[in-house]
Order: C-alpha cells, then sequence, then structure tokens
C-alpha cells in the first residue's frame, strides 16, 4: 500500500536537536501508527481513509506494513513520527518506483520530510539497480508536499489533471521524478 | 478521404487476414506491447483470445476492412476516473488523418461506456511524433514529458503524457 504525501506550509529546516532515523516497522510501533494515522489533518490528501481503531491499524502493520517492498518509519530517538514507502513496477515497470510519506501533525513545518526523501533518494538507486526513476505524484492543492519534492531535487514534470479520486472527489495532481542519474542533494 | 468510409466496430474472425496485413508489420506494432503477427493462424487466434474478451477494443475500418485498432484500458479504485487509449492503423493509411478520425470518433463513446470516467489519456513515445498530431488533432492536451517511463521492446522510454477530459469533450 503507498502512503500518501502531507506536508503542511512552512519552511523546513531540521533543527539541530531533530535527528531523524528510518528503520523497518514493527506491531510495536502501533501507538505511534495511530498518532498520524487517525488524524484528519494528516490523511486529508491520502488515498487511504483516517483509521479508526488500532486492531485495525495492528492488520495493516502486519498484513501490508511489514511485507511492503520498502517501507520505513521516519523516527526521532527511536521513535516513529511518520512513514515513507517506496513502491516498485512490476515487469515492464520495474525502472519506476513511487514514492509516498506521511507524516504527524505537530512535525509539519521542520524539514524533516524533505531530509528522509534525501536519505531515501541516496540508498534506493543502489539497493534497487534496475530502478532508474523515482516518481511522486502531489495534489496541487498540496503545496507543502510539493515544496518537499523541490527541495529535494525532483523535477516537475506536468499538472495531470483529475488523474484520481481522493476522498470521493477527482483531483488535479502535478507529477515529480528524480532519475539515478539525476545530481540530488545527499 | 471521405470520412464516412471510416468506421469503428468490434474484432470479428474474419477480420483475421486483414489483422495480419497491419499486424504483421514491424513498422506499425514499433511503439506497440504488441508483437509482431507472424502468420493468419496467429492473427485469427490474436483476434479470438485478445480482441473479442477485450473490454473495449474496436477495429478502425475502411469500407468494413480492418486496418487499425483503437483500445482503451480502464483504472479501478482511486485510478477509475481515468482510461488510457491506444491505436495504430497500417501504414499504406499513415498521412491521411484517418487515426485522428477515428480516435475522436472513438472519445464520446469511451466516454458513454465508461460512466465513471473523467479523464482519457495516452502515453506516447517522445519521437513518435505522428502519434503526438493524432492526439492534438482529436483535441487531446500535452500535459508533460515523463522521463525513463517505462520498458518497451528491451528499450527504456521516455514518454510524452495527453488527456482529454469528459468536459473538454462536451464543449
Amino acid at each position: 500500500m503507498s502512503v500518501n504525501l502531507d506536508i503542511s506550509e512552512g519552511e523546513g529546516r531540521v533543527q539541530e536537536s531533530l535527528e531523524i532515523t528510518l528503520r523497518p516497522i514493527e506491531l510495536s510501533d502501533v501507538d505511534d501508527f495511530m498518532v498520524w494515522a487517525a488524524d484528519d489533518k494528516v490523511t486529508r490528501f491520502c488515498l487511504w481513509d483516517t483509521y479508526t481503531s488500532k486492531e485495525q491499524a495492528l492488520n495493516y502493520i502486519k498484513n501490508c506494513a511489514i511485507p511492503h517492498p520498502w517501507l520505513r518509519v521516519i523516527c526521532i530517538e527511536n521513535r516513529a513520527i511518520g512513514a515513507i514507502t517506496v513502491t516498485p513496477g512490476s515487469g515492464f515497470d520495474r525502472c519506476r518506483g513511487e514514492l509516498g510519506y506521511v507524516l504527524s501533525y505537530n512535525y509539519w513545518g521542520k524539514g524533516i520530510v524533505t531530509r528522509a526523501v534525501q536519505m531515501v533518494a541516496s540508498t534506493i538507486f543502489k539497493e534497487w539497480p534496475y530502478l532508474e526513476r523515482l516518481q511522486a505524484i502531489v495534489a496541487t492543492d498540496n503545496n507543502g508536499s510539493q515544496r518537499v519534492l523541490e527541495k529535494a531535487g525532483f523535477q516537475l514534470e506536468g499538472l495531470l489533471r483529475k488523474y484520481r479520486v481522493i476522498k470521493g472527489k477527482t483531483k488535479d495532481e502535478v507529477m515529480f521524478s528524480l532519475l539515478s542519474t539525476d545530481n540530488f542533494l545527499v | 478521404m471521405d470520412p464516412s468510409r471510416i468506421t469503428l466496430r468490434k474484432f470479428r474472425p474474419t477480420d483475421a487476414d486483414d489483422l495480419f496485413s497491419w499486424a504483421g508489420d514491424d513498422q506499425v506494432t514499433r511503439y506497440l506491447r504488441w508483437k509482431t503477427l507472424e502468420s493468419k493462424q496467429e492473427a485469427l487466434t490474436f483476434i479470438e483470445e485478445v480482441c473479442m474478451p477485450h473490454p473495449w477494443r474496436r477495429s478502425i475500418c475502411i469500407d468494413d476492412c480492418s486496418v487499425g485498432f483503437i483500445s482503451v484500458f480502464s483504472g479501478s479504485g482511486e485510478d477509475r476516473c481515468r482510461a488510457d487509449i491506444g491505436y495504430a492503423v497500417a501504414v499504406e493509411f499513415w498521412g491521411q488523418g484517418i487515426a485522428s478520425k477515428a480516435v475522436e470518433m472513438a472519445i464520446p463513446q469511451v466516454f458513454q461506456d465508461f460512466p465513471e470516467l473523467v479523464r482519457l489519456q495516452a502515453y506516447v513515445d517522445v519521437e513518435n511524433k505522428a502519434s503526438h498530431r493524432v492526439l492534438e488533432k482529436a483535441g487531446f492536451s500535452k500535459e508533460g514529458l515523463l522521463r525513463k517511463y517505462f520498458y518497451l521492446k528491451g528499450r527504456i522510454k521516455d514518454l510524452v503524457v495527453y488527456s482529454i477530459l469528459s468536459k473538454d469533450e462536451s464543449i
């Protein structure tokens, strides 16, 4: 499952005290998971609906998140405050991966997701040698998320009109990509 | 060409010879995922096993003889507002506006047949300029260049994405 892109307005530069790490998700992360996944402000731009129970969250973590080809929780002092995913294509689409991310509302505007995206970009092309393109699709009204990708060195390729249905509405979305051959900040 | 000679209809087994003549041509299949057909028997099998059961595939006909195809693939879930269109025409009918006319004819049928469809899109190889013109003439808008988007016949491709919306169409 891909988590969608979600971050607010705001300049974002990681404060010195906030060192983030990425690690695989565990069932014990469930309470921290609920902090973002049960928050409408966070899920507003996500393809998935707000979580309403711990059981639903445990089910997702066990059956989707843990087996996911590439999912990491974004941590501060090893506590999960969000997640970042790369979902690979298969067959002829193997050269392409789809980036998604989500972050607890209280941590928005500090440059955390930008840093996490940079960390992913610096490793994913080496982990998956057949990956040539990392792409992200963001709703046009999700300005914060667009800024994350611009700062992380992604290129805006086009505006895709009425591309997907999100929360019952067809949305205009912007396509961004980063190629293994692009220069990007590490 | 008199446009009333151009029609769209479902494929029939009796199209096998005509299908083989254009789908057996590497120039026609160059930008398609289709493998170039190698015999009339293969053409017949392809019609019966792929073209006829397809959710939306039409033969482009001139005087009711197949000279090409149009296919539409629709999405599901969050992608249900969207469908992809693909097409090809025999080489002897290139440069006469036939593919454009066929795509123009298909558009209202497609929006009618897929009630949840809002966006009809096409991915075209950046090198395939003739196909860009087909879509532009049929009223599609160019939205962007997608770099290294997928592999086709062993080569990674830059693609241009075009779209037409149900609201564009109804003007």
